[in-house]
Formats: C-alpha cells, sequence, structure tokens
C-alpha cells in the first residue's frame, strides 16, 4: 500500500505538491493499525471465548450504546459528507473567497456566525469544515465555523430552551460562550496555528470542479468517499465513547458537585468522555441537578465542540497532529469562556 | 478497500438502517422516535449511492481516452482504476478529485451495519438501570388535577413520583395504582425496583426513573410488569421526604412495550 501511494503521489506531483513525504505515511498507519488491532482482538476473542461473552449484560450494554451513537449520527454525518461533496463540486472556487471578508481576523468571527444556518448535529460540520479548507477558504475561518455550527444553530438553540424552561439567559449564555469560543479559536489558530499539522489533502487547495469531468459524478465520489472516511471514524469515536459510558456509572457523578471550580472541570471531562449528540446534551445538563449552572454550561459548551467521536473524525479529516493540538487548546478556551460567561450572565 | 468492497459496505449500510427503520422497530431500541424518517432517508441515499457505485463503474477507464491530454492527474487516476485491486485502496488522499478509494478505517463501518442486520443489541435494561441514579423528577409547575376515580389508576413512573412527592393534596393517599416498567434487583435485596430507563436522543444520554417495590420476592431481571399496589408509607407524602414505593398487591408480567424508552402508559405490540 505504501509503494502505491508513492506512486500515485509522483504521478500526482507534476500539478500538485509532493504527496508521498514521511508524516503521511505516519497519518496513515495510526487508523490502519487501529482497524487491524482491533480485528485481531476481536478474532481472538470470538475463537477462544465463543460468542456467548456478546450476550453478557455489559457487552450488550456496550453495543447498545455503540450502536446507538452510530445510528444517531449516520444521517447527520451524511447531510454533512453531502454538503462537502456538493461544496466541492458545484461551488465556484472563488464563492467564498467574495463572500468572506478579506482580512483572515474578520473572516473568523463572520465564519463562526454563519455556523448558525447548518442545522443539526457535531458530525455534519467536520466534512464542511474539511470540503471548505480545501476550497480555499482560510482554516481561521473553517474551524470557527466547525466549531459554532453545532453549538448554536436553531435547532440546538430551540432544544435548550426547551431543557431549561423558564430560563432564558442560560440559551443566550450559551449562545455566546459558544461564539466567544469559536472566535478565539479562529484568531488563536491566526496566531500560533501550523499548515504543517494539516493533512497535505488540505494544504494543496487544488480540489474542486475539474475541466471536463462530470460534476454529478465527482459529487458523487467525493460524497462517497467522505462518507466512508467519516464513517469509519465515527464508528472508532463511538466505540470509546461507549466504553466510557457504559464503565462510568452516573452514580459517581454526584460526589464532584460540591465544590464549584472542580464541579465545572468534572462536567467540561464528562462532555468529551460521553460524545452525547449536541441536540440532546441540553436535557442531560438539566438532568445534573446536583451541579451549578457555570458548570451546566461548560457542560454544553464544550461538548459540542470536544468529545471522543469528534476527535476520532478530526484527526480522521484533518490529521492527528492537528486533532489532538485542537481538542486540547479548545477544551481550555471552551472552559474559560463557560466561566466568564456563566460568571456574568447566570 | 477495493471498489466493489465499498458498494457493498454502502449497501449493507443502506439495507441495515432500512431494515431497522423501515421494516421492523428495532431503531427504537437505539434512538427516539422522531429520527425514524431520516433513518429511511439515510437508508435510500446509502443504497442508491451503493447502486450507483456499481452501475457507474464501469464507465470509468473511459474517461482515460476521453481526456488523455491531461498527463498528469488524469493518467494517475486512469492507472488507478485499470490497476483497481492495487491501487485503488491507495489514493484515498493526494487526488480529492478521484476518490475512487477509501481508506481501511472504513472496515469499521462494517460492525454496524452487520449489527443491525443480524445481531441487534436489546434495548438497555437492568444493568444500565442499576447502575445509574434516579432521574429528578422535573418540579410540577403547574397545579395537581384531582386523580380520575378509576381503580386501578394507571400512572407512569414520573406521574407517581410527582404525586407522592409534590403533590400537597396527597390525592395519591390510599389510592390503587397500576404502573409499568421492567425489574431491576436492588443492591440491598430489600424490594426491589421498577424501572423505566428514558433517553431524548439517543442511548447514550440514557436516564432512569426507579420505584422501589415492597411486598413480593424480586422477580428476574429485565421482566416487564405491570404492578398494581399502594404508596409504601415512608416520609411525609407530598413532600421531598416521601419514598417514591410502593406496596405490591398484584404483579402481572407483559409483554415489552413497544415505546420502551419512555415512561408514557405502556403501547403493548399488537
Amino acid at each position: 500500500m505504501e509503494r502505491t501511494d508513492e506512486m500515485v503521489g509522483v504521478a500526482g506531483s507534476a500539478a500538485v505538491a509532493p504527496v508521498g513525504s514521511p508524516p503521511v505515511r505516519r497519518l496513515r498507519s495510526w487508523p490502519l493499525g487501529a482497524g487491524l488491532a482491533l480485528t485481531a482482538g476481536v478474532a481472538a476473542v470470538l475463537l477462544l471465548g465463543g460468542t456467548r461473552w456478546l450476550n453478557q449484560p455489559a457487552v450488550q450494554a456496550w453495543r447498545t450504546v455503540c450502536l446507538a451513537i452510530t445510528v444517531q449520527a449516520l444521517p447527520f454525518l451524511l447531510l454533512g459528507t453531502s454538503l462537502s461533496g456538493a461544496i466541492n463540486a458545484f461551488v465556484p472556487a472563488d464563492l467564498f473567497a467574495r463572500v468572506l471578508p478579506k482580512r483572515a481576523a474578520l473572516a473568523v468571527p463572520v465564519a463562526g456566525v454563519a455556523g448558525a444556518v447548518l442545522p443539526g448535529c457535531e458530525c455534519a460540520s467536520v466534512p464542511v469544515a474539511g470540503s471548505l479548507i480545501r476550497r480555499g477558504v482560510t482554516p481561521a475561518a473553517a474551524f470557527a465555523f466547525l466549531l459554532s455550527a453545532p453549538a448554536i444553530n436553531p435547532v440546538v438553540l430551540t432544544a435548550t430552551a426547551v431543557a431549561f424552561p423558564g430560563n432564558p439567559a442560560m440559551v443566550a449564555a450559551r449562545l455566546v460562550a459558544s461564539l466567544a469560543t469559536a472566535a478565539v479559536m479562529g484568531w488563536l489558530w491566526l496566531w500560533l496555528g501550523k499548515e504543517k499539522w494539516l493533512r497535505p489533502i488540505l494544504r494543496q487547495r487544488h480540489t474542486g470542479h475539474r475541466h471536463g469531468h462530470s460534476r454529478w459524478n465527482e459529487f458523487r465520489l467525493g460524497f462517497q468517499h467522505d462518507f466512508l472516511h467519516a464513517g469509519g471514524f465515527l464508528v472508532l469515536g463511538a466505540m470509546a465513547a461507549a466504553t466510557f459510558n457504559v464503565a462510568v456509572p452516573r452514580s459517581v457523578l454526584d460526589t464532584f458537585s460540591g465544590s464549584p471550580w472542580l464541579s465545572v472541570l468534572f462536567l467540561a471531562g464528562l462532555a468529551v468522555l460521553l460524545a452525547v449528540c449536541s441536540e440532546a446534551d441540553a436535557f442531560v445538563a438539566a438532568s445534573l441537578t446536583g451541579f451549578s449552572p457555570t458548570a451546566r454550561l461548560a457542560f454544553m459548551v464544550v461538548g459540542p465542540m470536544v468529545d471522543l467521536k469528534l476527535i476520532a473524525l478530526q484527526a480522521g479529516t484533518f490529521g492527528r497532529a492537528f486533532a489532538w493540538r485542537f481538542s486540547a487548546a479548545t477544551t481550555v478556551v471552551a472552559v474559560a469562556a463557560s466561566v466568564l460567561i456563566g460568571g456574568a450572565l447566570l | 478497500m477495493r471498489r466493489p468492497v465499498q458498494t457493498l459496505l454502502l449497501t449493507l449500510t443502506g439495507i441495515g438502517l432500512l431494515h431497522s427503520a423501515l421494516f421492523t422497530d428495532t431503531y427504537l431500541r437505539y434512538v427516539k422516535t422522531g429520527l425514524r424518517p431520516v433513518l429511511i432517508a439515510s437508508g435510500v441515499v446509502l443504497l442508491l449511492l451503493g447502486l450507483a457505485a456499481a452501475a457507474v463503474r464501469d464507465g470509468q477507464p473511459h474517461d482515460h481516452h476521453q481526456h488523455g491530454d491531461e498527463p498528469t492527474d488524469a493518467e494517475a487516476h486512469a492507472h488507478a482504476h485499470a490497476h483497481a485491486d492495487t491501487a485503488a485502496a491507495a489514493d484515498d488522499h493526494g487526488h480529492s478529485h478521484g476518490h475512487s478509494g477509501a481508506p481501511r478505517i472504513a472496515w469499521l463501518l462494517f460492525l454496524p451495519a452487520i449489527s443491525l442486520l443480524f445481531y441487534a443489541p436489546p434495548a438497555l435494561g437492568a444493568y444500565t438501570a442499576a447502575r445509574s441514579g434516579t432521574k429528578p423528577v422535573t418540579a410540577h409547575r403547574t397545579g395537581f388535577a384531582p386523580l380520575p376515580a378509576t381503580s386501578p389508576l394507571p400512572l407512569t413512573l414520573t406521574e407517581f413520583t410527582q404525586r407522592v412527592q409534590q403533590d400537597r393534596t396527597r390525592a395519591v393517599d390510599g389510592r390503587t395504582v397500576r404502573l409499568t416498567g421492567f425489574v431491576t434487583p436492588a443492591e440491598d435485596h430489600d424490594g426491589w425496583y421498577l424501572t423505566r430507563i428514558i433517553f431524548t436522543c439517543c442511548a447514550a444520554d440514557s436516564q432512569t426513573v426507579k420505584i422501589r417495590v415492597y411486598g413480593t420476592d424480586a422477580p428476574p431481571a429485565n421482566t416487564w410488569l405491570a404492578v398494581t399496589g399502594t404508596w409504601h408509607p415512608r416520609g411525609v407524602l407530598g413532600t421531598r421526604t416521601a419514598q417514591a414505593a410502593l406496596d405490591v398487591q398484584n404483579a402481572r408480567p407483559i409483554a415489552q412495550p413497544v415505546n420502551a424508552y419512555t415512561d408514557d402508559l405502556p403501547l403493548t405490540p399488537s
């Protein structure tokens, strides 16, 4: 496989940047290794223990939660990947350059506010942000969109209002804190971000419609590729989230609710591990009655931006070097924004 | 991943979604009812995508001849298509317009597809309920209406908890009620729990409502029961101190309701 990589890479390098550089191989080998290890592990367990273990209550609960996260996210992933395929095939290359402000620092908040138009949960926004970068949108603006879209769209804000009846301040705080986090992360990328953390495909910017090729065929192939790619990472993330979901009993939550500072950090960490869909996380937050409003706000701000399945999806779309840096920084910024805005509004 | 495998994967996933959402009710074990149309649409889209991939496949190498004047990228892709067995898996990056390959991580998608079709796990049950705390019942804002006169009175677990802990008129005092749910063993073996698992979006955000039941030995875990009984007097009725508990008079096994993940009065399978 590495060999054919090189072959295609060399053939392509006449027109585009070289592809077969070492970082590419490192990036590609880890999902492969993880997949192979997983398959080998499953096969070994199946051979040794038969299939009876699959019906143990804990394993059954794990399978149910894992399948639930996957099934719940698949339609949104399809929406996101079909949009990303359509952006690649049908949207003129200079459209985003014309619509977005020329200065990247201004484009960031504009893209963050534009996140309100993508209804759905966080799985849809990752492939769309990837295709925006491939169409020449500055990565900082695309990341602001990536972070804000799942948190501030009307569906999610309505769900928040329903989950916290008679508490419009919570909806406002969520909107402001999410937008602030998205904008700050965009500007942080302008200041500190390095393009070499991104997968090479995102650095080339040579994609989109090619003269002489059928647009529909390009759309179909791009859609299919992005869906299969992101879908695999979605399953990986769902497995990790299901493991925490089943292994950590909810009853331990209340032990952390006493301290105001610890509870904010604890709920932010919980949002990362549980990977609840952004349309449902307001209801989970509302049920965590032992915690302060600020801690619950942190749960709702961090959840749509960083969680296990998102980290897996981002590692697949943007590259692993990017995913862990970006997720760590986003968590810090989101917690800070929640504390500041929660302190002011709640 | 080779192209025929991709076609198979897309088709299988599509059929799996259609199987669980259109032909059976198994999707209700994992996600909320409202997601059904979206799941069916996704199944159809995936099926069409798979069929299109199978149908258009043969047309691909002709591109090579039509666009032979593009020696760089087009050449590489014509190679990839002609030698699909070696190159198809390789060009998942670097050449975004020729997405003919898919990375090997996509193999993981076979797990949910096959699981949906052949080995669907059951709805969450006593294992999850035993390990989660009781969902806090929301405060009843509008005031309580008088209870209907029927006896036994069918109530949901949430309604019963609200009546016991919040209704200052103590309307539930002495009334025979009928509750439905499944059995979760209690950790201290003093009675057992009648439970419902509720979620708002999918099984990952599940919450549990529990009613302690006294008076009979615990039936096997996960048995669905319709339990008739009266409030088990402990604490002050109508305040937070009252325990949501029932002295059982009669427990009758029922079929698992279709809407197992809600706390509604049961819809039994017809």
